[in-house]
């Protein structure tokens, strides 16, 4: 309505899931945010408010859980979650990164091979083995390059730099500049 | 399939082509995955019992290619460029956007390189099969690939093995081992366990 500020955000391409819920001014873009939403939880996903969401997918398994903070801005970012993805405020995040809770098939070979079966045309009554899901925490004022993925569990601390194509596994300590497949700390940002 | 080869319910209007053989008890998502598809060979590709084959993954194999993908092998949208043969064992499973290559099509040599794209210019269809020797790759029983990898020309993945998201592989890896980066490194060993479901 003309003249007047709306109260919560938007998505730009559709009606938003009951269980998403944006901040005031946060902008949603693209047909495809939610084409993977699958997660049944109260507040599956929270978004604060100032966002821009551009493109981003939001592929959340049905007990995912994700948060975004304030003035956050995301460029065709896949996310993810089986459990939960937990974001601070002033968050950049470029093109074609992706950031997983969970690697979607177990390590173990035999247990592999009874997950492919599972995931299967066949696979009715072959229930699929335990599949480990860790946490992804990224701090405040992070910024995240195009084409990084950052991994199950990981921890990236307050205003670290990671720089494009970088692969992390492992926690990145506040201020850190970190490069390269596999990711290694480089510098820091000051 | 029906009997004129289409796939029940596909957005994509098309027969799947008479020389690829899918398994009664296989899925494919839609026929679009053989778009690029152009083997001569009497099965350029055979998937077999329980594989499902996902949007998004496309069979570009030349004129003498021939791939195959194993019983509940799972492929979820990945580049299959093949010229020679790319070999899937049984549960192997390939994740969205990896790139199989067994031939990088044209040549090293920029001039060479030159000829075979002057010459794609005049084909029908616009393609550069042909003009360098393809190295067939072999992917083991219940290997696993991450997404957005890339296997490179002669590599032969060992059974059970992972490779990890993103990760570049140039060289042969160990059956029951992770390796991971660009080029892909080993950084462990794993437990096979009983790989007999
Ligand atoms: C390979 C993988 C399965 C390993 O998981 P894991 O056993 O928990 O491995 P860890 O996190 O303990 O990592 C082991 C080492 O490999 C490195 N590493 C792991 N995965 C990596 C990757 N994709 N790229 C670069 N390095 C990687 C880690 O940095 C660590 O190195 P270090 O020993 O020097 O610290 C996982 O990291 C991965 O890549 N998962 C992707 C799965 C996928 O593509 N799923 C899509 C659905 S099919």
């Amino acid at each position: 309505m003309e003249g007047r500020t709306p109260a919560a955000g938007t998505w730009s391409d559709g009606t938003l899931p009951a269980n998403v819920v944006l901040g005031a001014r946060t902008l949603v873009t693209g047909a495809g945010a939610f084409r993977r939403f699958m997660s049944t939880g109260d507040r599956a996903l929270s978004i604060g408010s100032d966002c821009t969401m551009d493109g981003v997918q939001f592929a959340l398994g049905a007990e995912a859980r994700v948060s975004i903070g304030d003035y956050c801005y995301f460029t065709n970012v896949v996310l993810l979650s089986e459990l939960e993805l937990r974001i601070g405020s002033y968050v950049v995040i470029g093109w074609n990164t992706t950031i997983t809770d969970t690697d979607f098939h177990p390590i173990a070979p035999a247990e592999r091979v009874r997950d492919a079966v599972a995931c299967s045309p066949l696979g009715k009554g072959h229930p699929r083995p335990p599949i480990a899901r860790r946490a992804v925490i990224i701090e405040d004022d992070v910024w995240i390059g195009p084409n990084a993925a950052i991994m199950k569990g990981v921890r990236v601390g307050a205003g670290a730099f990671i720089e494009p194509g970088a692969i992390l596994t492992a926690d990145v300590p506040p201020l850190a500049r970190v490069a390269g497949n596999p990711a290694r700390v480089v510098g820091t940002v000051r | 399939m029906t009997p004129d080869r289409r796939i029940p319910g596909d957005w994509f209007d098309q027969p799947v082509p008479g020389n690829v053989e899918i398994h009664d008890e296989a899925y494919v998502e839609t026929a679009f995955s053989f778009l690029l598809y152009r083997s001569q060979l009497a099965a350029g590709v055979r998937i077999g019992r329980g594989a499902s084959v996902y949007l998004g993954t496309m069979f570009d194999v030349g004129r003498q290619g021939r791939v195959s993908c194993g019983a509940f092998t799972l492929v979820n949208g990945a580049r299959i460029v093949c010229d020679a043969e790319i070999l899937i064992e049984d549960y192997v499973l390939i994740s969205w956007n990896v790139v199989l290559m067994d031939t990088y099509r044209v040549p090293a040599d920029p001039a060479l390189r030159r000829r075979a794209v002057i010459a794609a210019a005049s084909g029908e269809p616009r393609r550069v099969d042909g003009h360098v020797e393809a190295r067939p790759i072999h992917i083991k029983r219940a290997a696993w690939i991450g997404f957005d990898a890339c296997v490179l020309p002669g590599v032969t993945i060992g059974e059970g093995a992972i490779v990890g998201a993103r990760s570049v592989v140039t060289e042969d890896v160990e059956p029951f081992t992770i390796v991971v980066g660009n080029p892909a490194r080993m950084v462990r060993r794993i437990e096979p366990g009983e790989t007999t479901p």
